[in-house]
């Protein structure tokens, strides 16, 4: 019997970074340039629109798509692509921090419910339920109104409401998580040293349901601006005249059968920012999650 | 080309294949060349990682889409596998050849009714039509492995059957079309000794009777020496030797063969041949050269030089190592059995006193307590070893789990240092929560996988003396240096590191505790038989140089054998027999005791036909407080007695001590299990007395 000397592929390992842009979701990849173009319009945005914030006068009102006017111009003569791209930063912001909000306080709650157990768990799961049986614009209208008038339009507001939304279904996944990752035996030594909840959920259980709460996130922010934008329609989110997307679609709603571009243009920003933040997330949920070498033995 | 001249029915060629992992193609097979002929039961042996089920899988033409076929041929029946389309493959797959699988309980769909998944291979290939047809079929198959009652169990769900019923069932499915090459997966891996050894004896009678090829991949050698015909070596994707089993138990010729054949405990003492197995297979980062050329005690230069072949050593067994002629036959070193000379102090440092422990099972307020432990008593005194002997679900875990704190007993007292220790672990002070320390069985899932091995082993040094900064760094340097680890390895994750150096971390994390009491629960068996030898060593130096006592849970007899000073062996909850290690494997014994010896598996002892056919299982009793525990299941049953009254305790006067109906000198006479010490040699001698 003779054994052929089969060459031995083995390549030279790639730099860190190269190795994990290559190991990299496609939509990750997708999604981190539709995130990146949003972030510059965010951060650039005030030198790259044409027109100001609540400048008025810049075209014939009502008109619709043309070269100096991509969105169009409303009622008041102001220019809709501007006022779309002025906005941007305002509705990453208010997305992102009343997201985060939420995710931190409902991962927190999850976490030490479901690893404490017993009739503590069963007491907040209760709440949290009686939380999320309530419709979440019907929730966050209620406590919008429970704020009163001088909070009302504040980006604080909007960022708790946001925060009040999530934070008990972000729990429930955080629970489920902790209740999973209680049972492994590195927790139980963590016990056996004697430590307390918060070390241990900080510590054993919070590293490892991270990429539950990163696809938890990622879910969540890629609605959060979807959910800014009702607030902002029904009247209850920013005030006139920010250019919250949201809001300026509820502005210019009467025009949709004269000049519908007044409309779709924000709508289009928000559908891409939602889609570009959906993409990433998940991406990066994904490539967090892979912890396990793949190969089988 | 060894083997019969016949055209052979499996015919492995040239085979190459290699994975893609995440820097490039990693190659995991290369130029793998073997045969098997019709109703042979070939064994593939080797560590973890070594390409045997990668192997294995090629004969049912399986490769993962991250797979890239270099080369070779898999021919079965003259045509190529490798070669064929899907559709082809297809009627060839659970039809001629069929897999058995590792872990039935992931291979069977939980969801559906066993019955219609063993019909529906049936109907799949066409060998039944109709459904009524096809369970009709399936009853005889159930019948055919031994399940029990096959019409009440193929209406069940897999999680309703135990795990030996479980493979039953999975090997049901594999026979359904009468295949004739059965590719086994480490059938019997995930199963305890007793049920292992049914599984076993169900396979061999199955070979017997439909004369079917079998290609059985494991990697306990002792478990070959049992069903295989020939038996191939893998080393790190590479045929190292193959050779008729008795052959390569008497002459293994290949140097990592040998270290293998050392590596499996063994029962009596004086057996161990040769060093065990060093250093691990790394398949990242493999030599230029023969592969095992690093770990090898018997390398040249030109080892690492020229990849070796496989060359003819004598018919039929051919070996890849250039320097085969220069290695002389195994040389028999004697092995120290477990010293037994421990002083008995004034006081034991852990007492367990009429211990009982009750789980009230989880999901229903309403449900019975069930009894895991009852009316424990033993001690473990200061330096010793006390190891606890059991299959599983016979309480072993729980009686550690109660010691640390985990689980508070129901009745009963534990005492430490003739202090009663509290039931729950928050109302020990934290003095005591350092000096017990537990180590687990899998460190799979007892390291925090997002924790890197530096920050593991500081939590219990922060919490138990505060260090910090400089102080705590080098105690965990001191603690990998320990453990045979370099410094280095405080900076990689869990996942960075192989099975045996991941229990070395865990163990590390438990002794740097400096506790004086060490759990050991099943430490060696998720790890391979090679691995197991160097942890056992190492546990065995820590005691010694920390003067630790351990409480050493296992169900393997031969590991125990080698550590332990005094073995206790438990049935369902409670203590059957007690005595020091040498004469707990004396007649007389227990029943219980004898069963377990017989049943385990240990290389060159089975190979010499002490095996004897396992005791049926018979259905589990509620054992009732009034009778023996073992009642249920004993073949040497005194009488009716055993199922009225609790057995009472005899002293067997070697200081073992027995808890039984009949009399020392029954017990003595029907035990088949000898173990007057043998004249210390190779396993030759035990293979010529057995021979006929």
């Amino acid at each position: 019997m003779t054994l052929s000397a089969a060459p031995r592929l083995v390549r030279a390992p790639l730099p860190s970074w190269r190795r994990l842009i290559r190991r990299s979701p496609l939509s990750l990849r997708i999604g981190a340039v539709i995130l990146a173009l949003h972030a510059m319009l965010a951060v650039l945005g005030p030198w790259l629109a044409p027109y100001g914030i609540s400048q008025m006068g810049t075209g014939i009102p009502l008109s619709g798509m043309s070269w100096a006017h991509p969105f169009g111009v409303d009622q008041l003569g102001r220019d809709i692509f501007s006022r779309v791209i002025h906005g941007s930063h305002i509705v990453l912001l208010l997305s992102l921090t009343g997201t985060g909000l939420g995710v931190i306080i409902g991962s927190v709650i999850g976490l030490l419910s479901g690893y404490v157990g017993g009739w503590i768990d069963n007491i907040v799961q209760r709440l949290l339920e009686a939380i999320i049986s309530i419709p979440f614009l019907v929730l966050a209208l209620l406590a919008i109104a429970a704020a009163g008038p001088q909070l009302a339009g504040s980006p604080t507001l909007v960022i708790l409401v946001v925060a009040l939304v999530y934070a008990p279904r972000v729990a429930r996944m955080a629970r489920a998580a902790a209740i999973e990752i209680a049972t492994r035996d590195f927790v139980t030594v963590a016990r056996l040293r004697g430590e307390r909840a918060w070390s241990v959920m900080r510590r054993e259980i919070l590293p490892n349901a991270s990429s539950v709460l990163l696809v938890e996130f990622a879910l969540r922010a890629g609605y959060a601006p979807v959910l800014i934008g009702s607030l902002g329609f029904l009247g209850f989110g920013m005030r006139p005249p920010t250019p919250e997307w949201g809001l300026m679609m509820a502005e210019n709603r009467a025009l949709i059968i004269i000049t519908p571009i007044t409309v779709i243009g924000p709508g289009l920003a928000l559908a891409s920012l939602v889609v570009g933040l959906n993409l990433f997330t998940d991406g990066l949920a994904r490539l967090i999650g892979r912890t396990a070498p793949r190969n089988p033995a | 080309m060894s083997g019969p001249p016949a055209p052979n029915f499996v015919e492995v060629r040239d085979l190459s294949l290699a994975y893609l992992h995440e820097d490039g193609w990693l190659q995991v097979l290369s130029g793998v060349s073997f045969s098997i002929a019709p109703g042979e039961v070939l064994g593939l042996v080797g560590e973890s990682g070594c390409g045997k089920s990668t192997l294995a899988y090629q004969l049912l033409g399986y490769r993962p889409p991250t797979a890239k076929l270099l080369s070779g041929q898999v021919r079965l029946g003259g045509a190529d596998l490798l070669a064929m389309s899907r559709a082809e493959l297809d009627r060839r797959r659970g039809n001629r050849v069929a897999l058995i699988p590792q872990n039935p309980a992931s291979a069977l769909s939980p969801g559906m009714r066993v019955g219609r998944q063993v019909a529906e291979v049936l109907t799949a290939h066409r060998r039944a039509v109709g459904r009524s047809a096809a369970m009709a079929q399936v009853v005889q198959l159930f019948e055919a492995v031994g399940l029990p009652d096959p019409p009440r169990i193929l209406r069940r769900y897999p999680h309703e059957l135990s795990g030996g019923q479980q493979q039953r069932v999975a090997i049901a499915m594999a026979l359904a079309c009468g295949p004739d090459l059965l590719v086994l997966d480490e059938p019997t891996t995930g199963l305890d000794v007793t049920t292992q050894q049914q599984i076993i004896a169900l396979l061999t009678e199955l070979r017997r009777r439909k004369r079917m090829a079998m290609l059985y991949v494991t990697h306990d050698l002792g478990l070959l020496a049992q069903i295989a015909d020939r038996v191939g070596v893998m080393y790190a994707g590479q045929m190292v030797e193959v050779a008729p089993t008795r052959v390569l138990f008497l002459q293994p010729r290949h140097p990592y063969t040998r270290g293998l054949i050392a590596s499996i405990p063994q029962l009596r003492p004086g057996e161990r041949v040769g060093k065990p197995l060093r250093g691990l297979l790394q398949r990242d980062e493999l030599p230029p050269g023969c592969p095992f050329q690093p770990r090898c005690d018997f390398a040249e230069a030109a080892c690492a030089a020229e990849l070796q072949v496989l060359e003819e050593a004598a018919p039929g067994h051919e070996v890849a190592c250039r320097r085969w002629r220069a290695l002389a036959s195994p040389v028999a070193i004697p092995l120290p059995i477990a010293g037994e000379a421990v002083q008995a102090a004034q006081m034991p440092l852990l007492a367990l006193e009429g211990l009982a422990v009750t789980y009230v099972s989880a999901g229903s307020m309403f449900a019975k307590p069930v009894s895991a432990v009852r009316d424990l008593t033993l001690a473990i005194e200061r330096g010793e070893t006390l190891a606890l002997v059991g299959e599983s679900g016979s309480g072993k875990s729980t009686v550690a789990r109660a010691i640390s704190g985990l689980l508070a007993p129901s009745s009963g007292q534990i005492l430490f240092k003739g202090e009663r220790l509290a039931g729950r672990l928050r109302q020990r002070p934290r003095a005591l929560r350092r000096t017990i320390q537990y180590v687990f069985q899998n460190p799979d899932a007892s390291l925090n996988p997002r924790m890197r091995v530096g920050a593991i082993l500081a939590r219990p040094l922060e919490v138990f003396f505060e260090a910090r900064g400089a102080d705590l760094r080098g105690r965990i340097d001191g603690a990998l240096q320990d453990v045979r680890l370099d410094e280095s390895y405080a900076q990689r994750f869990p996942d960075q590191l192989s099975g045996g150096e991941r229990q070395r971390v865990a163990i590390a994390r438990a002794v740097i505790a400096e506790p004086e009491l060490l759990l050991c629960d099943e430490v060696l068996s998720a790890l391979d038989v090679s691995v197991q030898a160097n942890i056992l060593d190492l546990l065995k130096r820590l005691r010694a140089e920390h003067h630790l006592s351990m409480l050493f849970i296992s169900h393997d007899l031969a590991v125990v054998r080698e550590v332990a000073d005094r073995i206790a062996v438990l049935f369902r909850g409670e203590l059957c027999q007690i005595g020091p290690a040498r004469a707990v494997f004396q007649a007389p014994m227990h029943p219980y005791t004898h069963a377990l010896l017989m049943a385990a598996p240990s290389g060159p002892a089975a190979l010499a036909g002490l095996v004897r056919a396992p005791e049926p299982a018979a259905a589990p009793k509620a054992p009732s407080d009034a009778a023996c525990p073992y009642a249920g299941r004993c073949a040497w049953q005194a009488g009716e007695i055993c199922e009225r009254e609790p057995p009472p305790w005899l002293d067997a006067g070697n200081g073992s001590h027995i808890r039984c109906h009949l009399s020392l000198a029954e017990l003595e006479a029907r035990a088949l299990w000898r173990a007057e010490p043998q004249p210390a040699g190779p396993p030759a001698a035990a293979e010529e007395r057995a021979a006929p």
